[in-house]
């Protein structure tokens, strides 16, 4: 076979097909999928249970969600590359005329397709079930654009666990890796978000981010005990949001975004009538392209240190 | 001359550990080469220096008129490579996996289609090419492994350990296997540790042990520089001491002992030297019952080899 003859993107092809099958035929795929349906599920019914009957943006303000791209990432980034390893299957790949380059990139998109089919079906399902619960939806052009923020989200997550993958050559030490990272940040970006005077640092953060208040009220307000929250106002600043952010800064890119600072004591005492103080208000167009932009930085630079790492393995077992 | 394959003091040091040491092998075009070691030698590490999965320390190794260098996927266009133990993707079916690596080597559907089925049937995998590998047993995944390893009849297959989990009717089989790809020109490395299927399917090798080679030459060489002790023992019916005297008027007998009716002839030469002792023997009135020759079969010169090498140590 010459050398010259054959084509990059013929071989690339088939290390996506290579990934691609072996994503969607993991039982733990399939055990994803279904808890995403789930969540998804319970998303257009909860609010439904608590009283709310209608509210026209309530398919362009939903999301994945957090804790869903973390799994999808786990699923299908934590044994991509160290999984190969372990398996013994690395050797067979990689004496094939494929450089690890081409193996990498190709294991990439591969995951790319798989979780943009994925979410796309969520999606689907979402639009139906917000037409069917919540009457006619607005501006379901922009799920698009949610769609792609969830899969930029997801993204870092994959980042993540591929490098502690490369790093290790422990699939089971990446998993851990990443879900600690994540809880981690889920619960101290919350904490300090909401305690913290000074909660930009966040921004740069992955994960939640900064929690404030749009002071656009279009969704509909759902009251859980004395607190009410605004289905469309609520926003979170971090890279777990940039496809509803997205969507936001599209519909209304001069609406500002209001952040609290909320002393412990009122929280502590159910008497406090004093209201959080605001601390500052910033842009939702500044809010979403910063944490897009920082997505696409994290995802870059963790991609970047995977290939390196991988790129210098020696596959000496 | 050009080689398929040719190392200069190719060595491989994990820390303090050498695994390869200063190796020097040259296989020819177009031959069945025998990598032979005991285990740990350093066999395996040489290959996968050979096909680009390590990097050595130091040395070169050169492999169709191209320079090994970690990652160079273009290279690979000309190989075809079967580890030891192959272990591959379990979500994939036989025919799927085959397809797959055909694609990365860039073969067009039509043509793939064709080799493959010609490739399930060849290596005995008819009827099971739709079956999950993960479904596989360990002889079944090596015969797969045989099969990808010839996918694009490239010009040097490399077969680490090919027997190895196979039953004794599949031994055979990859034998002729690779007796028969030899044929349509291809240069096979083999990898084994099983003397006797080296001596049965190659024409050359090259002896291995602490990851530096002991002797690299055709077969027939080998046997002839290696020095040391040949002995034929005979079982003889009337056997008397005129039979032991002119045994022992021959030129080539440097010593013998008898233990009841079965000489121990040692031989100071290497030649083939049973008739001149049959006539020898039976012109002085002994039957020969049965005759049988030590010292000329590979393992007796493996572990030759490994002894003299354990004692200059």
């Amino acid at each position: 076979m010459s050398e010259t003859k054959v084509s990059w993107m013929k071989r690339f092809w088939a290390v996506v097909r290579y990934e691609m099958l072996w994503n969607i035929r993991k039982k733990m795929f399939i055990g994803a999928l279904i808890f995403a349906f789930i969540f998804a599920t319970l998303n257009i019914a909860l609010p439904a249970a608590l009283g709310v009957s209608e509210n026209p943006y309530f398919t362009v303000t939903f999301s994945v969600g957090s804790f869903v791209f973390v799994l999808f990432a786990i699923v299908t980034g934590a044994y991509c590359i160290s999984g190969e390893y372990e398996k013994g299957t690395i050797i067979p790949l990689l004496t094939k005329p494929v450089s690890r380059t081409m193996v990498f990139l190709g294991k990439l998109f591969a995951i790319f397709i798989v979780i943009l089919a994925t979410y796309g079906v969520i999606y689907t399902y979402t639009i139906i079930g917000g037409l069917l619960v919540y009457g006619p939806q607005n501006s379901l052009h922009l799920v698009p654009l949610a769609l792609l923020g969830d899969i930029l989200s997801t993204f870092i997550w994959v980042g993540v666990v591929i490098v502690a993958g490369t790093i290790s050559k422990n699939s089971l030490l990446a998993i851990l890796t990443t879900l600690g990272l994540f809880v981690a940040l889920l619960f101290g970006t919350s904490i300090v978000g909401q305690l913290s005077d000074n909660p930009g640092p966040l921004n740069y953060i992955p994960g939640s981010g900064a929690s404030g208040t749009m002071n656009v009220m279009t969704g509909q307000n759902i009251t859980i005990s004395t607190v009410t929250i605004n289905t469309f106002a609520a926003t979170t600043t971090g890279t777990d949001s940039i496809g509803v952010n997205l969507i936001k800064a599209t519909l209304y890119p001069d609406a500002n975004v209001n952040f609290y600072y909320t002393d412990i004591q009122n929280l502590i005492n159910p008497n406090s009538t004093e209201p959080p103080r605001l601390l500052y208000s910033e842009s939702i167009t500044l809010i979403a392209v910063r944490s897009a932009v920082f997505a696409l930085l994290y995802t870059e630079i963790l991609f970047v240190a995977a290939l390196f790492v991988f790129k210098r393995w020696e596959i000496s077992e | 001359m050009d080689y398929t394959i040719e190392t200069q003091d190719l060595t491989k040091q994990y820390g303090n550990l050498v695994a390869v040491n200063k190796l020097n092998i040259k296989v020819q075009h177009n031959t069945i080469h025998g990598f032979l070691g005991p285990n740990g030698a350093g066999k395996s590490t040489t290959i996968k220096i050979l096909i680009g999965l390590l990097k050595a320390t130091s040395g070169s190794a050169t492999v169709l008129g191209k320079k090994v260098q970690l990652d160079d996927a273009d290279s690979r266009l000309r190989i075809g490579y079967m580890p030891e133990l192959p272990r591959f993707p379990k979500h994939l079916k036989g025919a799927e996996l085959l397809d797959i690596y055909g694609r990365m080597y860039g073969m067009n559907p039509v043509e793939l289609k064709e080799q493959i089925s010609k490739l399930i049937e060849l290596v005995g995998l008819k009827g099971r090419e739709n079956d999950l590998i993960g479904k596989y047993s360990k002889g079944m995944q090596q015969r797969i492994g045989i099969a990808q390893a010839l996918l694009t009849n490239p010009e040097l297959v490399i077969l680490d350990e090919p027997s190895m989990g196979l039953d004794p009717v599949g031994m055979v089989e990859v034998r002729e296997l690779i007796k028969a790809i030899s044929k349509d020109g291809m240069t096979v490395l083999v990898s084994s540790h099983l003397l006797f299927e080296v001596e049965q399917i190659c024409s050359h090798v090259t002896i291995i042990n602490r990851g530096q080679a002991l002797v690299s030459d055709t077969l027939e060489n080998v046997s002839h520089k290696i020095s040391g002790p040949v002995s034929i023992q005979v079982e003889i019916v009337n056997l008397n001491q005129k039979v032991i005297s002119s045994l022992k008027e021959l030129p080539f007998v440097k010593e013998i002992t008898q233990k009841n009716a079965t000489l121990n002839i040692n031989l100071n030469t290497r030649e083939e030297v049973r008739e001149k002792i049959s006539q020898t023997i039976t012109s002085s009135g002994g039957i020969i019952v049965s005759m049988s020759m030590k010292g000329h079969g590979l393992e007796d010169i493996f572990l030759e080899l490994i002894k003299s090498q354990g004692a200059k140590k």
